[in-house]
């Protein structure tokens, strides 16, 4: 069980009022709020001990470099990647899967090939591999969904022939919450002989996620949505498919010799990481990781299993409210909605002169939006920090909203 | 409640003024936001002297778009193509008679947006 009191006193965000009313923020599938620790670790590295990483002769750099190496210690061993130098850092989720698509996807995709995506894909996990696909002439195939948002398994092996290279799915969509089967869509896309790239983004920050367990072969997410600063994410891969990828940026860090005409490469994992790297971020990303490690990732899940069924049962009875997605054993902590016709941005708005933090709008998913026939969605999300109260708020929220929008409408 | 949703939106996004299509109009405009799916499609036709006879629009938005575009069509009346050019966003967000935020100047502008496109269109074909 959460200790949802002291968990809530780690973030001071939370204490906020917004437009006279508590914060209540249930925006975290965008973006998490910042408990203290990551915050001081942060500002500590800039007080204390701020210089460049990597190569420095004096004290200073040897400590940052010492604390960033760390926190990729503690990154590889969260999500259980046997050697950290697999765990590369980008920018975000959406830099890691450009990094496989314009390093691995273009070593290995050829004209003719396919790359098979699902109907439930974020702009992140679908434009890249459309850039990729224009590029080579491949093409890409669509898993698709089922109208109450779950992936058609039954149709995966009939996609899977010997033209796909790669499988690349998200393991949570971060409109439906549906939380898919990706060790055995891994498992079959692999007897297929087809790579896996995982899009974690909405499930590392909220579940545990084993790789090795996963058997995936490249898996992407973010530190921002797991109580880590924004600027740092990570691809985590394979290492011999790693060490047979060509570099993705060019410059400082990632090489090991340089001439006038060509270069070698650095070990791995710096080959990936051109440039001053966000160390502060990354160092700050290791303290999201012990935050999130002390208080256990399945009393996280636990806890916002719970929450959501509570938030589809009460919002369920809301007249005139259609949650979008699968039941609520089939989900992570998002529900997306649509409210008596009403323009989800007109509702997001209203709920905001309350104090209540939502996301409305395509949610970076407008294919899967005209896929259910909607533009958009109005959507709650949950993280450790929610409690039952806010739903209830939202909820109350929501029903003063239809009486006014009744009697004015 | 918030007074963006003021009883002025309310009512024109609950009845729209000048909804529909001209049977002859000479400005043919759409604007198209698919980050909200906002839509306005708008219409003028222009009498003998020149100035705006009739206004008429067709859309699918936001409480603010919709009714944005129901006050905007009233305020075109009359107006030289001229005056249609040298329309401002800041009168177009002051006839909605409410503080719109940043993050909505979007909705309310959607007709303008419209408009813009459709009077370089106009030029064009009309070589005015």
């Amino acid at each position: 069980m959460l200790d949802i009191e002291r968990v809530r006193a780690d973030f001071p965000a939370l204490s906020r009022t917004v437009h006279g009313h508590p914060l209540v923020f249930l925006d975290s599938a965008a973006s998490s709020q910042k408990p203290l620790p990551v915050l001081e670790t942060m500002e500590r590295v800039y007080r204390e001990c701020y210089a460049n990483v990597h190569r420095g002769i004096y004290a200073f750099s040897e400590e940052a470099t010492l604390a960033y190496e760390n926190a990729r210690d503690r990154v590889a061993s969260f999500i259980n990647a046997p050697v950290r130098e697999e765990i590369v850092f980008t920018r975000n989720t959406t830099e890691a899967i450009n990094l496989v698509a314009y390093t691995w996807g273009r070593t290995n995709i050829r004209s003719g090939d396919r790359i098979l995506l699902t109907e439930m894909e974020h702009h992140s996990n679908l434009v890249p591999w459309q850039l990729l696909a224009q590029e080579k002439g491949a093409q890409l195939v669509y898993l698709p969904i089922t109208d109450d948002g779950l992936l058609r398994m039954d149709l995966l092996d009939s996609l899977l022939d010997e033209r796909v290279k790669l499988v690349a799915v998200t393991m949570m969509s971060n409109v439906l919450g549906t939380v898919n089967p990706v060790k055995e869509i891994v498992c079959r896309a692999h007897a297929a002989g087809a790579v896996v790239l995982v899009d974690a983004a909405q499930s590392v920050p909220h579940m545990p996620v084993d790789v090795q367990d996963l058997d995936c072969d490249f898996l992407a997410f973010s530190g921002h949505k797991m109580c880590g600063p924004t600027g740092i994410g990570v691809l985590y891969g394979k290492e011999a498919l790693l060490e047979a990828m060509p570099p993705f940026l060019g410059g400082g860090d990632m090489i090991r010799k340089v001439e006038w005409e060509s270069a070698t490469w650095n070990r791995l994992p710096w080959k990936f990481e051109a440039g001053t790297p966000a160390f502060v971020e990354g160092i700050g990303l290791g303290a999201a990781v012990d935050y999130l490690t002390g208080i256990g990732m399945e009393a996280i899940a636990a806890h916002e299993r719970e929450l959501t069924a509570y938030a589809m049962e009460r919002l369920s009875a809301v007249p005139g409210l259609t949650i979008i997605g699968p039941p609520a054993s089939q989900r992570g902590g998002v529900v997306a909605f649509t409210f008596r016709g009403i323009h989800p941005h007109d509702v997001a708005h209203m709920l905001d002169m309350e104090g209540i933090a939502v996301r409305a709008g395509h949610h970076c998913a407008q294919p899967l939006h005209r896929r259910l026939g909607l533009t958009a969605t109005v959507r709650a999300s949950f993280y450790l920090y929610n409690t039952a109260e806010e739903v209830n708020a939202l909820t109350q929220a929501l029903e003063r909203i239809g009486a006014l929008t009744t009697s004015q409408l | 409640m918030s007074t963006l949703y003021s009883p002025t939106i309310l009512d024109h996004y609950a009845h729209p003024r000048n909804w529909g299509r001209l049977p002859s109009p000479d400005i043919v405009a759409d604007s198209d936001d698919p980050s909200c799916g906002d839509q306005v499609h708008l219409e003028i036709a222009l009498g003998p002297d020149g100035k705006v006879a009739q206004v008429a629009f067709e859309g699918e938005g936001c409480m603010i778009s919709m009714a944005s575009a129901s006050l905007f069509t009233e305020h075109l009346q009359g107006k030289r193509v001229e005056d249609l050019e040298a329309l401002t966003e800041e009168e177009v967000l002051g006839w909605l008679d409410a503080p719109i935020p940043p993050n909505r100047r979007a909705c309310a502008l959607s007709p303008l947006v419209a408009l813009r496109a459709g009077l370089t269109a106009y030029r064009r074909t009309a070589g005015g």
